[in-house]
């Protein structure tokens, strides 16, 4: 069985190598992602019915470093077969809807390639067995994620985003780096089973997982390295929806949820990831609720379910598990990727993402307006689909936690997280409202156009930029050809996920685990949060965020100018780095050059003092003998 | 003689130099008008002669050959205080070291006399005697060469020396040009003054010593003289007086062989000796005259070693001076001959940088510091004869060598290879273990200031040695390239046809020099 657990690794990177190799014959291309990708979910599937459950799975056999082990094994487990699974079922989805959605792109088959890469990393990050594959597997997801946000390079802005994206986590992984190395020390291995059995040095241990969550936190966009992931929109859709659902974003969970019997015995790492999730999913989604750009509010959606999950090992007991982590991971990667390509369909239709020039749009759509429907309740938490069972087990988790002794980290998820329970149901209302509520009925459309420059103009790109933005989706949009049925089928499928997909995680343990009197309080704080936004937009007719006071919102709209800190902080280092030049080459570097003109001085001095006169050489040669004489006698012992 | 045996296979070496001058002499005598004849004997001498050192080499097997020894009492210096069952003394005395000293003199004065191959066309009736001339006048220098290396007393060591000293003054007022003469006064000035103190050191040498040898037994016998009538000399406590004349004449010869060195400050003579004279003579001034200077100075002071002197304060004055204001007069010439002039200045600093430890390490050292720089010196200026036979109006400038690894490859390969080794980098490995090589004796006594100094050198003799490589490297721009290339065409042809001899001698230059790059092993164990 150990051979499906490779295969599922170096089936993706081969499909890579492939498709780029075949780039130019778009049919193949697309023929040799998608099937390779059906191959690969079908593997995945295998390795979950039927877990072979090794924890040593040879790859390319152990790095001869010495003292330190690094045998490079692969792990599976029915953890791991569960998320390759669904990351395989994803990107299949994603695989065949990108062959419809970039028709037209003449660069598919570098993004295709680009995909299977990703899917690659992932599944190489869920498979390892081992610190350093896991940390390979990371890797390629952010050089990944560069290549994949920047795939409409000749646009200023994605180019802007995927460095962004790149620079914040990479900045980030230095801590990632930084932690892994010290629980690889303190276990003088990269075994995964040997680093979480190992005992010794508690200084390296905080280290290991301090850095561990720090990294974590730039790839999955906690506070404060949160910026990168909104920006990343400018991508094409199948890109966000990869990025967003079930890979890159959600590694981190994975990563901490392998790691999970050492976080919970250190409460220190523990609390610090409990700070930054509540933060995080609260903040993010209140910023989601005033969105202007449907894709940015998803992306802020994302922010603030990942915090969800992360959450979720932050406060749940030790021997709870990390069920409930996972469990949400999956069920977001089901209704995310479904809500991210939905958003792709409609944009395809309405020719833009802005809020305000979807007004209306959803309503004569029929499959697509059920899917984004149960998307969106999913998003919410609306019984019986996968987001109500899931959300409630990780509240579920984080009450035991907090009756459990969880203390002061365990109360501040709970509250954080019924917060986001309300403030989620009614983004999520609003985006409905916005998106199904007839035109005729609202009457507003002569001030779209200039909402759409005003709040398109985020994260201090400059207005061209977001014309460019609406230019570039309507070239996506125009003349685009209407959706195909396997693309179409795909966006049915993840609907169908979504409402069925609980029943994925009964195998999990701790996977479905709902509280009565929690569940029915989140029902409950839905319900109400619906109905409030239901009511204050008027049935419909308004924009509850416009009910925001513009000095409020314009900002919130930016994100705060946390982009703005991000390039204070790179100019501060560009200016600190300047500074080093400047002392190396003015400083350090002047007695060097000193000595070059000295002797150049010498030289010349020299010169003067070396004509041609039989006196002058007489004379040094007497004054040699008298010095030399005097010093040969003197210095005789 | 009586009690004198001399083995003739012994002293072949310096025989065949002379019997060589005396065929010259003859020959020219016959039919002056012979112009090669006499370098093709003078060539054939300095093989034979190279040859004949091969059995003295430590590679040969070679122990010391030694002849014309005295034995008891039969020596004519009846009065010295000789001791029965003491080694005999010889006069000549070929070990290892200074059978390979004689062996680079011979080799580098057969390439200098390649490099001076006259040219074929009909000569004037001016410089009818020159070509025999030059012949007997190299020769003569080089036997002066071989024996200084070989004597151990006092008169055949100065004689020997003034032998190889007085023929090149000659040489290098020979072509008559101004700044040859004004070279040769300048060189017979100095030269003057160096004498008398050789002549004063040995003199203090034998006063001190009571012994005309210049051999250990003779320098631990110093105070014999004095303590004869004890009638314990091998166990005498020195008395400072007579220390201090022998360190007063070990000074004095090392003043008056630093002139030939060309040690600061008595190396003013260099410059204009070198650019005035033609350059096989200026090549024979930088490699035969520097080993006899080297030779005469470790004569004196491996028999000075015997009494455990731990370092001179001179020599390390001497030696970073050298270094320091060679290397620094060097980076701004822009006259090869000249350059290479002040290189030789700095180069004798690293040759006498190890003396400072007067010990068999430190000998060995400068030996072996001394070949290298010979050899790679060699290679250079048989580079700059062959460029200056090319281009005779510009040959002498560093400009002259753009693009001449465009124009002639393998030419600049082994300038390339000339050049690293003098500076001591790679490929030039030979340069780097002579470096090396001369700096263990100054670190193993603990002589960090010096030390550094001949680091800083190193440096700065990179920078020297770079900048004519540069040059070298770099193509000239556009138009000039390209004129230099439509006129090299037919050049090759020419240099097949006007100087095959002289391409020959730095063929062979260059072949030793790669040859010991590669295997630096076997230039060190030439010294045993």
């Amino acid at each position: 069985m150990s051979w499906i657990v490779r295969m599922i690794v170096v089936l993706p990177a081969l499909a890579a190598l492939v498709g780029l190799v075949t780039r130019r014959q778009r049919g193949l291309a697309a023929a040799v992602a998608v099937s390779v990708s059906a191959y690969v979910a079908v593997l995945g599937l295998i390795q979950w019915v039927a877990p072979s459950r090794t924890a040593d799975i040879e790859s390319i056999g152990s790095l001869p470093l010495g003292d330190l082990s690094v045998p490079l094994h692969l792990l599976s487990d029915r953890v791991s077969g569960l998320v390759a699974f669904v990351v395989a079922l994803v990107v299949l989805g994603i695989q065949v809807f990108t062959a419809w959605y970039l028709r037209d792109d003449p660069r598919y088959g570098q993004f295709a390639a680009t995909v299977s890469l990703f899917a690659a990393g992932m599944l190489l990050l869920v498979q390892a067995g081992d610190l350093v594959l896991m940390l390979v597997g990371w890797e390629v997801m952010g050089w990944c994620s560069w290549l994949l946000i920047g795939h409409d390079s000749e646009r200023a802005a994605a180019r802007r985003a995927a460095y962004k994206a790149f620079i914040v986590t990479r900045v980030a992984d230095i801590a990632m780096v930084v932690g892994i190395v010290a629980l690889s020390v303190r276990a003088r291995s990269t075994d995964l089973m040997a680093v979480l059995t190992a005992t010794g040095d508690g200084t390296l241990l905080t280290i290991g997982l301090v850095g561990v969550v720090i990294g974590v936190a730039g790839k999955s966009g906690l506070v404060p390295f949160h910026d990168w992931l909104p920006d990343a929109m400018e991508g094409p859709t199948p890109a966000s929806a990869l990025i967003h659902a079930a890979t890159m974003v959600a590694a981190g969970t994975y990563v901490i949820a392998r790691l999970f019997s050492l976080y919970a015995g250190h409460d220190g790492a523990r609390t610090l990831l409990a700070v930054l999730t509540a933060v995080t999913m609260v903040y993010a989604a209140l910023l989601a609720l005033v969105q202007t750009d449907l894709k940015r509010m998803l992306a802020y959606s994302t922010l603030s379910q990942i915090a969800i999950m992360l959450s979720a090992l932050a406060a749940a007991p030790a021997e709870l598990g990390p069920g409930a982590g996972i469990a949400h991971l999956v069920g977001h990667a089901f209704f995310k990727a479904l809500l991210f390509l939905g958003a792709g369909w409609l944009s395809v239709l309405a020719g833009a993402t802005a809020v305000a020039a979807l007004r209306g749009r959803l309503r004569p759509t029929g499959a697509l307006r059920w899917s984004m429907g149960i998307g969106l309740a999913a998003l919410a938490g609306v019984p019986p689909l996968i987001g109500f069972f899931t959300k409630d087990t990780v509240i579920d988790a984080a009450l035991e936690g907090a009756t459990g002794g969880g203390g002061f980290r365990a109360w501040l998820v709970v509250v954080a997280l019924f917060v986001t329970v309300v403030l989620t149901a009614a983004y999520c209302t609003r985006a409905w409202l916005l998106l199904d509520s007839p035109v005729a009925a609202t009457g507003e459309l002569p001030d779209v156009e200039p909402a759409v420059v005003a709040e398109e103009d985020v994260a201090v790109v400059t207005s061209t930029d977001s014309a460019d933005d609406a230019e570039v989706e309507r070239v996506h949009a125009h003349g685009h050809a209407p959706i195909t049925l396997p693309a179409a089928l795909v966006v049915s499928v993840l609907a169908a996920l979504t409402v069925v997909g609980t029943l994925f995680l009964v195998s999990l343990r701790g996977g479905v685990h709902v509280g009565l009197l929690s569940a029915l309080l989140s029902v409950l704080l839905v319900a109400g949060a619906a109905y409030a936004v239901w009511s204050l937009s008027d049935r419909g007719r308004l924009d509850v965020a416009d009910r925001v006071p513009g000095r409020v919102r314009e900002p919130a709209v930016r994100g705060f100018g946390v982009d703005t800190a991000y390039v204070g902080i790179g100019r501060a280092v560009t200016a600190v780095a300047r500074l080093v030049v400047t002392l190396d080459r003015d400083v350090v570097d002047a007695y060097p050059r000193a000595t070059a003109v000295v002797a150049r001085a010498a030289g010349r001095a020299g010169e003067r003092s070396h004509r041609a006169v039989p006196s002058l050489s007489l004379l040094s040669l007497l004054v040699g003998v008298v010095v030399v004489a005097v010093l040969g006698v003197a210095a005789w012992r | 003689m009586k009690g004198l045996a001399i083995d003739y296979t012994t002293v072949l070496p310096a025989l065949l130099p002379v019997a060589g001058l005396v065929l010259v002499l003859v020959a020219d005598l016959v039919n002056p008008r012979l112009r090669r004849v006499p370098y093709a004997v003078a060539a054939l001498a300095a093989l034979g002669s190279a040859v004949a050192t091969v059995p003295g080499l430590a590679l040969g097997g070679g122990t010391t050959r030694e002849t014309f020894c005295l034995t008891g009492r039969t020596a004519a210096w009846a009065t010295a205080p000789t001791v029965d069952g003491l080694p005999q003394v010889c006069l000549w005395q070929a070990d290892a070291l200074g059978s390979t000293l004689q062996l680079a003199a011979a080799f580098a004065a057969f390439v200098c006399i390649a490099l001076a191959w006259p040219r074929t066309r009909r000569r004037r009736p001016t410089d009818s005697t020159r070509e025999p001339v030059e012949a007997v006048l190299l020769l003569a220098a080089l036997a002066g060469t071989i024996v200084v290396a070989a004597s151990r007393d006092v008169g055949t060591w100065l004689v020997a020396l003034e032998l190889a000293t007085l023929p090149v003054i000659a040489l290098v007022a020979l072509s008559g040009r101004r700044a040859a003469v004004a070279g040769a006064t300048q060189l017979l000035v100095t030269s003057l003054v160096s004498f008398a103190l050789l002549v004063l050191g040995v003199a203090l040498w034998f006063a001190a010593t009571g012994s005309p040898f210049l051999t250990p037994d003779a320098a631990l016998s110093s105070g014999g003289a004095f303590s004869a009538a004890s009638g314990a000399p091998t166990s005498v406590v020195f008395p400072s007086v007579s220390a201090g004349v022998v360190a007063l004449a070990t000074v004095l010869v090392i003043a008056g062989v630093g002139f030939k060195l060309s040690l600061v400050p008595f190396h003013a003579w260099t410059p204009t000796a070198y650019a005035g004279s033609s350059v096989p003579i200026a090549t024979f001034l930088a490699t035969v005259s520097k080993i006899a200077a080297l030779a005469a100075l470790l004569v004196v002071l491996r028999a000075v070693a015997a009494l455990g002197t731990p370092a001179l304060v001179s020599i390390a004055l001497l030696a970073s001076l050298s270094m320091t204001l060679g290397n620094v007069m060097a980076l701004r010439q822009d006259d090869v001959v000249r350059l290479l002039a002040w290189s030789t200045v700095a180069q004798a600093g690293w040759v006498v940088l190890p003396l400072v430890s007067i010990s068999a390490l430190g000998v060995g050292a400068s030996a072996t510091y001394l070949l290298t720089y010979v050899v790679a010196t060699l290679v250079a200026f048989a580079v700059v004869a062959v460029t200056l036979r090319d281009r005779p109006g510009e040959g002498r400038s560093i400009a002259a060598y753009e693009g001449l690894w465009q124009r002639s490859p393998w030419r600049a390969g082994a300038l390339a290879l000339a050049l690293t080794s003098l500076a001591g980098l790679p490929p030039g490995i030979i340069g780097l273990v002579g470096k090396i090589t001369a700096l263990r004796p100054v670190v193993a006594e603990g002589w960090v200031w010096l030390a550094v100094v001949a680091a800083v050198n190193a440096v700065i003799g990179v920078a020297v040695y770079l900048r004519w490589l540069r040059a070298v490297i770099t193509a000239p721009d556009g138009v000039a390239g390209a004129a230099g290339t439509e006129g090299a065409t037919p050049a090759p042809v020419a240099v097949a046809r006007r100087r095959p001899v002289m391409v020959a001698g730095l063929v062979l230059a260059s072949a030793v020099l790669v040859v010991v790059s590669v295997q630096p092993d076997l230039l060190l164990r030439l010294l045993g």
